[in-house]
């Protein structure tokens, strides 16, 4: 519940950042990517879409997309995502609590891109 | 008295003094008496079709034999084609020494054959360009050139000898001749400097070892050695210093590749730094945290602070510096961080790793590299050239062999082309050693003509095209900033570049299944000719360098 509520909260944060954050706007340019955050169990996620300037998020872990992030559980994205810190996401990693599919450069540009917003 | 040709005293003091034995070049009329010369000392000459792969090759020579690389080219056209080649080596810092034609001094002004200013074209990308006036000075200009070439940072040179000298007799007894090779010499750190950095390694947690090219040239696989077993360091070798410890060392990061440096460069709380500079790659060095120590080894004291001041710079060759280092340091045992970093690592690659050990169709590059590296294995080099194609194949080579996995197009002048002429380079320096090419299909047009050079020298290189149709790393670029539905110059369709190699006399197959990747290695091999494999792979495949690559250019 706290996770979908976080996913949800930086979903409406990407959407106006894209609208009026001038740094964000420049750095997500004309991408199109889609990407995943879900739990392992697939219990909680959420779609990202980036498509040529504009964000868009839909709820639920199914989605296709070009990269995800995969947590254990939604109590340890919760609390690593809240902290918003590479450290944190590597110790995770490192932890066997986070794994990547897809590309992770999509990941990383997808984390670069939240900073901006936060 | 006995006389002398002045070209003939390019070849003697090539082979008496520098006992250069192999030089790379094309004929051309303003240089004859310079290849005769070769008859004469018995230097083998490799005579290929374009002088961009002579340069190139020669600067790959310096790499794979450790001795300066020796090309030659004609004046006019000849020079300027070898320019790319010389640009190349220069911002690589390879020893290579360029000996060009020159239009007749006694027709200069006049409008003579392939005259041109070729100092001044030559300037901005050599350490030292010069033009011998004089024969009886030939061999004192060949012996500053090799200086040149050696001496601190390495890197090339361009000597030019027009015919009024070269093709002149002079008494012998009156030609002043070096009495011996050129040295390398090296510059010892500053005392309160070595102490400082050792400080700084022996109280670090997370420290991470990165080797550049300077770890290559310095040959310093003792000295690095030791200093990896005391300090219990994990370490990843780029470029030419790749090698220098095998890839297959317990604390090599290069199992998880280029994820494995990011994160090491980002959760490292020390980062020693040898022999590399922190470029565009790297972020031009943001990619380190500013709370991140970081100890910068150089033999340029200008790179000890660029891009990132240093806590500790060491300015000298790797090699000696890191002798001067070990009895400094204590043990050190960073096991728990090693693994943490590994097994982060492959929490990032996780789809890359699975791509590896999965039959794909279309073939997935990934899969392609994994299945050559399989049947190839680590006693082997690599060379790898194309944009995405440097990705794929810097990942997932892994060799024994010092600079046994390079990706010749990833240096910083991005040279595509640059493989065939280093791949060619690899197995003539070392012909016990099999040489696997991994070439994009764009890069593979530039020197592909040199398979001719490979027929008629018999240099057997066995080249797999990783063939997605396409200037793969520009397409998907382009598909990034302007849109699919625009792209522009970057497909190239599907061709029969395998049929292009069996025309000139080498051995030719396409693959276009996964099963069918491993029988054709085999034949390829088994043929002794140089060969072509044109696998056509998936051309919806993008690296993570592209997006790099499309990040680094914007400007907004």
């Amino acid at each position: 519940m706290r996770l979908s509520l976080l996913l949800f909260i930086l979903s409406l944060k990407l959407r106006d950042a894209a609208l009026r954050n001038r740094a964000f706007k420049n750095y997500i340019g004309t991408v199109r990517l889609n990407i995943l955050i879900r739990t392992r169990d697939g219990k909680s996620g959420r779609l990202f879409v980036f498509d040529k300037g504009s964000v868009s998020s839909v709820k639920g872990a199914n989605h296709a997309c070009d990269a995800a992030l995969v947590w254990s559980d939604s109590g340890t994205a919760f609390t690593v995502m809240l902290k918003g810190t590479d450290e944190a996401s590597f110790q995770a990693a490192a932890a066997g609590k986070l794994t990547v599919e897809g590309m992770s450069y999509y990941i990383q540009w997808f984390n670069d891109a939240v900073k901006l917003v936060m | 008295m006995t006389q002398i040709l002045g070209g003939h005293l390019v070849g003697k003091y090539l082979k008496e003094i520098e006992k250069v034995d192999t030089v790379f070049c094309i004929s051309g009329g303003h240089i004859e008496s310079i290849l005769d010369s070769f008859t004469e000392y018995e230097i083998r000459t490799v005579d290929v079709r374009h002088e961009q792969a002579a340069a190139m090759m020669a600067h790959a020579w310096s790499v794979y034999a450790g001795t300066p690389g020796v090309c030659l080219v004609t004046a006019g056209p000849g020079f300027t084609n070898a320019v790319t080649g010389i640009a190349n080596a220069y911002l690589d810092n390879a020893p290579l020494v360029v000996l060009s034609g020159k239009h007749p001094l006694r027709d200069d002004l006049k409008g003579a054959l392939q005259e041109m200013n070729q100092i001044d074209v030559i300037k901005s990308i050599t350490k030292w360009a010069a033009t011998c006036y004089e024969t009886k000075r030939i061999p004192e200009y060949l012996s500053m050139a090799f200086r040149h070439a050696v001496s601190g940072r390495p890197g090339p040179v361009f000597l030019e000898l027009p015919p009024d000298i070269l093709n002149v007799r002079v008494p012998l007894a009156q030609v002043p001749m070096s009495a011996r090779p050129t040295r390398k010499f090296t510059v010892h750190p500053d005392d309160w400097d070595l102490r400082q950095a050792a400080d700084i390694i022996n109280n670090a947690r997370r420290p991470l070892f990165i080797g550049g090219s300077g770890v290559g040239l310095s040959r310093c696989s003792a000295a690095l050695g030791q200093f990896i077993d005391r300090t219990g360091i994990p370490f990843i070798l780029t470029n030419c210093g790749r090698g220098e410890l095998p890839d297959s060392h317990p604390l090599s990061l290069w199992d998880v590749g280029n994820v494995g440096i990011q994160l090491g460069m980002m959760q490292a709380d020390v980062v020693i730094a040898a022999g590399l500079r922190f470029n565009w790659l790297l972020q031009s060095g943001a990619i380190i945290p500013p709370a991140t120590k970081v100890v910068r080894i150089d033999i340029d004291p200008h790179e000890i602070d660029r891009n990132r001041t240093a806590d500790a710079g060491l300015v000298g060759d790797a090699s000696s510096v890191l002798g001067q280092l070990v009895p400094l340091l204590k043990r050190g045992e960073h096991s728990a961080w090693t693994r943490d970093l590994r097994t982060a690592s492959r929490a990032f690659l996780t789809s890359e790793l699975e791509l590896r050990e999965k039959p794909s169709n279309p073939i997935h590059p990934i899969r392609l590299v994994a299945q050559i590296q399989k049947f190839v294995g680590e006693d082997a080099i690599y060379v790898i050239d194309g944009g995405d194609t440097c990705y794929f194949g810097l990942t997932g080579f892994s060799s024994r062999e010092k600079a046994g996995v390079m990706a010749t197009a990833a240096g910083l002048l991005g040279c595509l082309g640059t493989g065939i002429p280093f791949a060619m380079a690899a197995k003539l320096a070392r012909p016990d050693k099999k040489v696997l090419l991994l070439n994009g299909d764009g890069s593979f047009g530039f020197n592909s003509m040199e398979f001719d050079t490979m027929v008629r020298r018999n240099i057997p290189v066995v080249c797999v095209v990783n063939n997605d149709q396409a200037w793969g790393m520009i397409k998907h670029s382009q598909e990034l900033s302007i849109g699919a539905e625009r792209l522009q110059c970057c497909e190239l369709g599907v061709r029969p570049y395998e049929k292009m190699v069996e025309g000139l006399g080498g051995y030719g197959e396409l693959v276009t299944r996964d099963e069918e990747i491993v029988p054709a290695l085999k034949r390829a091999f088994d043929s002794g000719k140089p060969a072509c494999i044109n696998v056509i792979t998936d051309p919806t495949v993008t690296s993570p360098a592209t997006p790099l690559f499309y990040q680094s250019l914007k400007m907004d």
